[in-house]
């Protein structure tokens, strides 16, 4: 029978990878911020078995948002008579930019600029009903921010609201780790939210595929435990499937409704990560029909192919890196230099952003 | 940005509900929830102001617990 995890705590679960017969060290990675801060408040790294090392992978939007895509926001709230909303975490991201110009959507807002933070697309549609201009909406985003922001647009929106979308997908990110041939982890662990929304069966290519072990954890030391255990014990018995250990949340088919309006709204392409280029069939774009509401239609575009340093990190910067799980933040070698209150890095001013988590959590 | 926010229905108009969680109250759309009939009293997962799953109280409660320590 397979164990009900939820009647089971934390205590149980660590016992039980105790008593595995480990004969190699195991690489588990994780692709969701939400983990990572759990995994780091918990402080499950410390009470694992030593063989067994936790890497955060590409579970950070923020972080691996086209630096060409902000860059384009910047400009255009700056030179357009509109106003741009977006959620709070993108106003502080840098763009490669020297420093005397301005490098992020929070100095273009100093400097005059008609920026707002949201925290829902429902305000960004309450903001275009009460002014004249257009609003763009930068929406960047894995599926669980970008699901909702399709549904805004099927459900209806002022003529002025325009959307700059730069949403991802964050499956593509690990099939192009485990393409590589190097993939730097052994077991994976599939995100909680964004397989709520988009079904669990996204992940099915892992085990199936790559004989690599998954499971679906939620965000308490016990689920996320129990998908350790479950993904190294797959390890051991060389039997790869993969395991729900989210069932209350995370169910077949995930929210048939958000992905009826996904279908309806977006194309899915290939497209750009910041730092690690691009990934096949990976971003979200907008489909023809809804070419009204499309920033990229409708208002010029500022791309400029000569920029220097154009869609890289900031020099120095390991967050590339860090995205994909191949160091640890800590081994940037600007981690301390760069911190929370003076981030160079996305993965720093994210709280995605494993750099922020792990810093918040006094790891150095 | 990727995590949801377990709350409870007051109350529903149409697509727009108003829900309740640790004593603060906030309009959520019900848009991407028309798979599945809700009622006042029932608790969804929030993700930026969009119940994306219905959950049970026992979840709801669990979760509660966890943010507690997390956020
Ligand atoms: S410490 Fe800062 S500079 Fe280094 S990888 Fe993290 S965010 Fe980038």
């Amino acid at each position: 029978m397979k164990p009900n995890f939820t009647s089971h705590d934390a205590k149980f679960w660590l016992q039980q990878i105790q008593t595995l017969k480990l004969t190699k060290p195991v690489k588990i990675m994780n692709v969701c911020g939400g983990h990572e801060r759990s995994i780091s408040q918990a402080g499950l790294r410390s009470i694992l078995p030593e063989a067994i090392s936790l890497i955060p992978g590409p579970g950070c939007p923020v972080c691996v948002c086209p630096e060409e895509d902000i860059y384009e926001a910047i400009q255009l709230a700056l030179n357009e008579t509109i106003t741009l909303v977006a959620f709070g975490d993108m106003l502080r991201v840098p763009v490669n930019l020297p420093k005397n110009e301005i490098r992020s959507l929070e100095q273009a807002r100093s400097a005059g600029a008609d920026i707002r933070p949201i925290a829902s697309p429902m305000e960004a549609v309450e903001i275009a009903e009460q002014i004249d201009k257009p609003v763009v909406f930068f929406a960047a985003g894995f599926e669980t921010t970008i699901l909702p922001v399709i549904s805004m647009l099927v459900q209806g929106v002022p003529d002025n609201l325009l959307v700059l979308m730069s949403g991802r997908l964050t499956w593509p990110a690990v099939a192009m780790l485990l393409d590589s041939g190097e993939p730097g982890f052994d077991t994976l662990i599939a995100p909680g939210h964004v397989s709520t929304v988009m079904g669990p069966e996204e992940w099915e290519f892992v085990p199936a595929k790559h004989h690599i072990p998954a499971a679906v954890a939620g965000f308490s030391p016990e689920s996320l435990l129990a998908a350790f255990y479950s993904t190294l014990r797959q390890l051991q018995d060389n039997k790869c499937f993969l395991d729900n250990c989210y069932p209350e949340v995370v169910t077949h088919g995930g929210n048939a409704t958000g992905k009826q309006h996904l279908a309806q709204v977006t194309d899915i392409v290939d497209a750009n990560w910041r730092g690690v280029g691009i990934i096949p069939k990976s971003g979200f774009a907008l489909k023809k029909t809804y070419a009204n509401h499309d920033a990229r239609v409708c208002l010029p575009s500022y791309a400029d192919p000569e920029r220097k340093r154009l869609g890289k990190m900031p020099a120095g910067c390991g967050c590339a890196k860090v995205v994909l799980g191949k160091i640890y933040p800590n081994e940037c070698k600007l981690y301390g230099k760069c911190t929370p209150r003076e981030p160079i890095g996305p993965c720093m001013v994210s709280d995605e952003g494993a750099c922020r988590i792990w810093w918040s959590n006094g790891q150095r | 940005m990727c995590l949801g926010i377990p709350m409870q229905i007051k109350q529903i108009d149409g697509y727009n509900a108003n829900c309740e969680a640790k004593g603060v109250e906030r309009q959520v759309s019900l848009f991407m929830m028309q798979h599945e009939p809700l009622k006042m009293g029932d608790y969804v997962l929030v993700h930026v102001g969009y119940a994306i799953q219905k959950i049970t109280s026992q979840e709801y409660h669990s979760t509660w617990e966890i943010y507690d320590e997390i956020l």
